[in-house]
């Protein structure tokens, strides 16, 4: 045959295989790991008949794949296969083959190689595929990739093309810096959205530049009162919600949010009354911390809404706090100063402390009331 | 949180080649346990040939002359054979000028007939349009040219690419070239009538088997399209006497047979384990017509490749999972979804009507107007074509 001819066969090919006669797939692997703590386990199934194109396995040429010329080759088969997989965490991985099975696949045998090794930790895991690539170029490796974290296990499934060998699994789905920012957001934007405890915050903070002499209200002479009460306060406030939030998102204490919410309101009324007439112990920080405790569950259940995984409930505790922390920060930040600059001014006392002290009075009566008859009526 | 529930809702699909025909891995009892049968047995004065070519390819990647030797006939081997590895092992030998932007023309051939195989016709097509570029005599490159022009619909370029093969190639080439353009182009009458020709003259006799079997195939799809059935079964039956496992030829006959209500000659025609995908859904969907127990388990195994092979991200397969899922499976609404998918790339006779028959399945025919409009436009024969056509027009 000519060599015009012989390439004719190939054209008319072309045209008859328009359509795909073909029978079953392309080469696939398919390899599945699990990665628990520094323990990587999995399967990787390898077709005989990829396997036969390098390593030659019919070596009795009869057009068949028994058994027994897989069975005497299985240690050059785990030389060749692991020689085409690197695993790394912090550091590389080292695997090993522990048993061989065979299974069935839509387009025939597999080789199933059960893997096992040690990978410490790190933040990803990075894989280098490149099995086969060299003698077919449309082979892929399919990863099927569970990453055991406490009770969660995400799974991630990817396909190594010749293209793509090597492909880099973030082993949290996220970084931990970069949740436990999130969580922090998540505090700073709750403390921002959630009026109760900035009212309660302001409230507290009102007389900060004040001292009570004899049931009167006097401004502080210098800084030092105002910023050692405003350090008290903001502390005993910080110590006692970290508490409480603590406890209530580890699960050792748990209320019904209708009695916290119903609390937190009266909390911030009670504040505010105690502004205008003492009802409460003279020593502020004593109140900042005994509603502190309170408002720590309102905090929890706020975490709680944001569905942890359990495995980062310390990470996200933190954050969270923190976050409530910063928010509080800003609050003091902000209002001190002012509050400090205008204490000796002769509408501070009547308009700020006592005006902002009704108007805060208001507004949480009605949130007592909302929240402790479950009527749903405040829009906020 | 929200990443990992999109990621644990993308399992069950990515998922699926975990559990897609996998059984419980298990150790074989004995040595002589067989586990694979390697396609078309082994045919050893080749294997040796190839592993000659392999050794020499393995001292020098960048021998031109072994390489194209070696993807040559993984070429053939991959049709002779319905085996896509061998496309991938072809793509691999390749490997030194794959990426080239300017290969040697018969590096251009077979990078364009393999990918044009995993549907890559855009590229396909820049690479022949290149070759006859380089070659303006390369009748090869034209043939596969107008291949591609006709599987994408450009039925003017496919004819304008068929004149071109005519100097260097022979007449015969040329003449099977244009009927099946003419075939598919409101001149099926012209077509078999130039067909006829040839094969009664006898003047096929001298080509190569593959060409005969082309122009004895093409021949019974024309006498289809004309509605002359016992001259398509003639021609077919010819044709599968030529070379009795062409698959293609295979699918083709089956569907005649499909169409004529005989499902049980597709039954004898074609085994319930018959590798390739495309004859197993035929034969699937006669079993389902005999109400044969055999249909459920050849719709399983369909099921399972396509999920293997949606699991490695083909796309290959649109038309016939199409056809899978409305014959088989009877989901109409994503059965017009591939279709539609399938159109968009593909416009061969199979794909408009599959495209027609799921639209008018899922009660969306005007989901199927554009299609139709092509068979206007293209004036495609075809009584099962213009019927659907119809109702697709006037629901």
């Amino acid at each position: 045959m000519t060599r015009a001819r012989r390439l004719f066969l190939a054209a008319a090919c072309a045209l008859m295989g328009a359509g795909p006669a073909f029978a079953h797939k392309p080469s696939d692997s398919y390899l599945s790991l699990r990665l628990q703590h520094d323990r990587l386990d999995g399967r990787w199934d390898i077709a005989l008949r990829d396997l036969d194109v390098v390593l030659d396995l019919d070596r009795n040429e009869d057009g068949r794949i028994d058994w027994g010329e897989v069975r005497t080759r299985l240690a050059e088969i785990d030389r060749y296969a692991l020689g085409h997989l690197r695993v790394a965490a912090a550091a590389p991985c080292a695997l090993g083959v522990a048993d061989h099975r065979v299974d069935r696949h839509s387009d025939g045998a597999y080789v199933v190689l059960a893997l096992g090794g040690s990978c410490a930790g790190g933040e990803s895991l990075s894989i280098d595929y490149s099995l086969l690539f060299d003698v077919d170029a449309q082979h892929r490796g399919l990863l099927k990739l569970d990453i055991v974290d406490g009770a969660d296990t995400h799974v991630v499934t990817a396909v190594f093309p010749a293209d793509r060998r090597q492909q880099v699994f973030p082993l949290q789905g996220v970084s931990a810096g970069t949740q436990l920012l999130g969580y922090l957001r998540d505090g700073v934007i709750h403390i921002a959205a959630g009026y109760d405890h900035l009212l309660f915050l302001l409230a507290l903070l009102l007389p900060a530049v004040l001292v009570r002499r004899q049931g009167a209200w006097v401004p502080v002479p210098n800084v030092a009162p105002a910023a050692g009460s405003v350090v008290k306060t903001v502390t005993a406030f910080t110590l006692a919600h970290s508490a409480t939030l603590a406890l209530a998102t580890l699960g050792v204490v748990s209320l019904p949010a209708r009695l916290t919410e119903s609390a937190i309101a009266a909390s911030v009324l009670l504040t505010a009354i105690d502004n205008l007439v003492a009802v409460l112990p003279s020593k502020r920080w004593i109140v900042a911390f005994a509603f502190g405790l309170v408002h720590g569950f309102g905090f929890a259940s706020v975490l709680a809404d944001l569905d942890l995984p359990r495995s980062s409930l310390a990470l996200s505790l933190v954050g969270f706090n923190l976050g409530v922390e910063t928010g509080q920060l800003i609050l003091v930040a902000l209002f001190i100063p002012l509050a400090y600059a205008a204490r000796r001014k002769s509408m501070y006392q009547p308009v700020v402390l006592q005006g902002g002290s009704i108007a805060i009075a208001v507004l949480a009566a009605g949130w007592l009331i909302d929240r402790s008859l479950n009527l749903g009526l405040m829009p906020f | 949180m929200t990443t990992f529930r999109l990621v644990a809702l993308a399992v069950p699909l990515l998922g699926a080649w975990l559990t897609a025909g996998a059984a419980a891995p298990y150790r074989p009892a004995s040595d002589s346990e067989v586990l694979e049968r390697l396609p078309a047995g082994r045919d050893r004065a080749a294997d040796r040939a190839v592993r000659a070519m392999r050794a020499l390819l393995a001292r020098d990647p960048a021998d031109l002359d072994v390489a194209l030797r070696l993807a040559q006939w993984q070429l053939q081997k991959a049709r002779a054979t319905s085996d896509p590895r061998q496309l991938g092992q072809a793509q691999a030998v390749l490997a030194p000028w794959w990426n080239e932007t300017a290969p040697p023309v018969p590096v251009l051939l077979l990078r364009a007939t393999i990918r044009q195989s995993s549907h890559a016709f855009d590229a396909a097509r820049g690479d022949l349009e290149q070759a006859t570029a380089r070659e303006p005599g390369n009748a090869q490159a034209w043939l596969t040219l107008a291949t591609i022009q006709q599987v994408t619909g450009d039925l003017a370029g496919a004819a304008r690419s068929c004149e071109h093969t005519q100097p260097a190639a022979s007449a015969t080439i040329a003449t099977i070239c244009r009927a099946a353009v003419d075939g598919v182009a409101g001149q099926a009458a012209r077509a078999y009538a130039a067909l006829d020709a040839l094969t009664s003259r006898e003047r096929l006799a001298n080509e190569p088997v593959a060409v005969q079997t082309w122009a004895m195939t093409l021949q019974a799809e024309l006498a289809e399209r004309l509605d002359r059935g016992s001259d398509a079964e003639h021609w077919y039956r010819t044709s599968l006497a030529k070379d009795p496992g062409d698959a293609y030829t295979l699918a083709a006959y089956a569907d005649f047979l499909l169409d004529a209500n005989r499902p049980g000659d597709v039954a004898a025609l074609v085994a319930s384990d018959t590798p390739v995908d495309n004859l197993l859904l035929r034969r699937a969907q006669a079993d389902r017509l005999l109400g044969s127990a055999d249909a459920a388990v050849g719709a399983r195994a369909l099921s399972d490749r396509f999920a293997a092979l949606r699991a490695r991200g083909d796309r290959v397969h649109l038309r016939e999972e199409a056809r899978f899922r409305l014959a088989l499976e009877q989901t109409p609404d994503i059965a017009l979804d591939l279709a539609l998918q399938n159109w968009a790339v593909q416009k061969e006779p199979l794909d408009a009507r599959i495209a027609l028959e799921c639209a008018l399945a899922a009660g969306k025919p005007h989901a199927a107007d554009a299609v139709v409009r092509w068979i206007d436009a293209t004036r495609l024969e075809g009584r099962q074509i213009a019927a659907l056509a119809q109702r697709v027009r006037a629901p």
